[in-house]
């Protein structure tokens, strides 16, 4: 039992928060940023997801044990420390004037209970395809000529490669988005994440839920981000106002980031075509 | 002025208590808090009735034996001040105040507002000391000192223990005080040879104390009658965590 021994400890507790809480912020703006490359294309957002999904191998098991196993010590470190707490505090004041402590800073546990729901929610639509199947299993064909292949210097990255004919690629580009199939045979197809996303968040009530739950996020996130400074004893008179400030603005460029796709998808801005 | 109290009175530590309300008519407002209650007293034992139970000692601010929760904040509404130092000023006449005791699994009440603070003396007596005897006050100079550690090790010796920082984190966590007690030594010569024993001890007994985590809502810094700063938590959290890893010693 001595990978939670150091539950004993509510300061050793507060630095494993501290330092899966990091690892998991890193993990989201990196989300984040690969994200935004669905503004750029169809094209460019498949060959991205067929990246993660295909080409890095037992690099992406490797992370993905990772992020399961700092959510996993992240979420049991909370609840017991929870528990702690209301432990240790059993009476409350008939009257409490809050001074400092901010509505982020004393709703974590809220927050990070309903960040959990959401992104077993979010796990079950887009990585396993339980809760849509319809939006999930899309196939999308592509040229030799796409920016992908051509960036890649070759069609090797297609493991699914197989002879499609040039009628699928109308049925499959009605916006006509690549060059013709009459120019360039078409050869492969690739799962298509993009119109899994587009399809997805056309529906109002998934795009309300991701836009309520990146909220929270940020919520969390905004008081997280310093709050993970403080514990690890990074707080210098000379910084930690930056950090504090740079926490609330990193938090809410994550937010508008993730947002920006629901609502632009839901008003039509992004993915017409598909 | 006229004010309205709700004070929580508790006969004995196992009596459930309750707010009571009290009515006062001529508060002056050059009285501190503590004589405003002085005053309730005197009426109160007039009356033949059980007068209000509070801590207090020096009554000029540097003792920390006052307490009390004033309108759900400890040590009332004005910043870097005691209950005692607490002007009746600071209020208006018609208002209502809320006096609550300091409220804390570690520090059980004794009695209406009067708490037990004992809790913080076991955390001294864990090793918020030097472990010999180290003669008279040394020559100036002699033990050469930075001047910017001697402020601060004089900023986190500022503490005068009342445990304001635990009745106002909801976690009651007392993680401010100790913080300041280890930390007074930990920045001076001193203090190094004990220093990591002293960090683990004083965190050890801290938490058999029932003292809550750290979530950092920074609500104790901002009560601190000595404006105490959450900055000796960062800097306990680092001394904690590397003596966890480098002091031989189990403690
Ligand atoms: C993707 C998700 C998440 C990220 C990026 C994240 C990030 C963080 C970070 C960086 C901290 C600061 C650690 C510190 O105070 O030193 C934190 C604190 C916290 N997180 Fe999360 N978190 C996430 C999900 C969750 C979930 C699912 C829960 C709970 C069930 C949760 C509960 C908490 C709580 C309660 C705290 C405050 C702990 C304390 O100060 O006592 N978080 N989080
Ligand atoms: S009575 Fe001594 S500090 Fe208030």
């Amino acid at each position: 039992m001595i990978l939670i021994n150091y539950l004993k400890s509510t300061i050793l507790s507060k630095f494993v928060m501290a330092v899966t809480g990091i690892i998991l912020v890193l993990f989201i703006i990196g989300h984040c940023i690969g994200n935004m490359q669905l503004f750029i294309g169809r094209e460019s957002f498949n060959s991205y997801a067929y990246f993660l999904q295909e080409r890095i191998g037992e690099l992406l098991w490797i992370m993905r044990i990772g992020l399961i196993l700092s959510l996993i010590f992240h979420v049991v470190t909370s609840i017991r420390l929870k528990f702690l707490n209301l432990g240790a505090k059993p009476k409350k004041y008939e009257v409490k004037n809050y001074v400092k402590a901010k509505l982020t800073s004393r709703t974590m546990i809220w927050t990070g209970i309903m960040i959990f729901a959401f992104v077993t929610y979010h796990i079950l639509q887009f990585t396993t395809g339980t809760i849509y199947p319809g939006d999930y299993n899309r196939t999308d064909y592509y040229t030799t000529n796409a920016m992908s292949v051509k960036k890649l210097g070759s069609d090797e990255c297609c493991t699914k490669s197989r002879e499609a004919t040039a009628k699928d690629a109308i049925i499959n580009y009605r916006g006509n988005q690549y060059e013709t199939a009459g120019n360039h045979p078409i050869i492969s197809e690739r799962h298509d994440a993009y119109g899994m996303v587009i399809h997805g968040f056309r529906r109002p009530i998934v795009a309300i839920l991701y836009i309520i739950g990146m909220i929270l996020l940020g919520f969390h996130l905004n008081h997280a981000i310093q709050s993970a400074f403080q514990t690890l004893g990074y707080n210098n008179p000379k910084y930690f106002n930056k950090i504090v400030v740079g926490s609330t603005v990193l938090s809410t460029l994550i937010v508008l980031c993730f947002i920006s796709l629901p609502i632009t998808i839901i008003f039509g801005l992004v993915g017409g075509g598909v | 002025m006229k004010l309205t109290l709700y004070i929580w009175r508790q006969k004995n530590a196992a009596d459930k208590g309750h707010m009571e309300k009290y009515q006062l008519n001529d508060v002056m407002e050059d009285m501190s808090f503590l004589e405003m209650l002085d005053v309730l007293n005197e009426d109160l034992i007039l009356k033949g009735k059980e007068p209000v139970a509070f801590d207090h000692d020096c009554r000029e601010g540097i003792c920390g034996a006052c307490s009390l929760t004033i309108n759900g904040v400890p040590h009332g509404p004005e910043k870097a001040t005691t209950t005692c130092q607490l002007h009746m000023r600071k209020f208006k006449d018609g208002d209502s105040i809320y006096i609550e005791p300091f409220r804390a699994k570690a520090f059980p009440v004794i009695k209406d507002l009067v708490v037990d603070r004992s809790a913080f003396d076991r955390i001294m007596q864990a090793g918020g000391f030097i472990g010999v005897s180290t003669g008279n006050a040394p020559d100036a100079h002699s033990v050469p000192v930075s001047k910017k550690n001697a402020d601060l090790a004089m900023d986190a010796a500022a503490c005068i223990g009342c445990g304001a920082c635990v009745a106002a984190c909801p976690n009651a966590a007392a993680m401010l005080f100790v913080a300041a007690k280890v930390s007074q030594f930990a920045l001076l010569p001193q203090g190094q040879p004990e220093r990591k024993k002293r960090v683990l001890s004083m965190v050890s007994q801290m938490q058999k104390e029932g003292f809550g985590a750290c979530t950092n809502f920074y609500e104790c810094e901002a009560v601190c009658p000595k404006q105490v700063s959450v900055r000796f938590i960062a800097k306990m959290n680092r001394d904690y965590l590397c003596s966890r890893v480098t002091e031989a010693v189990e403690v």
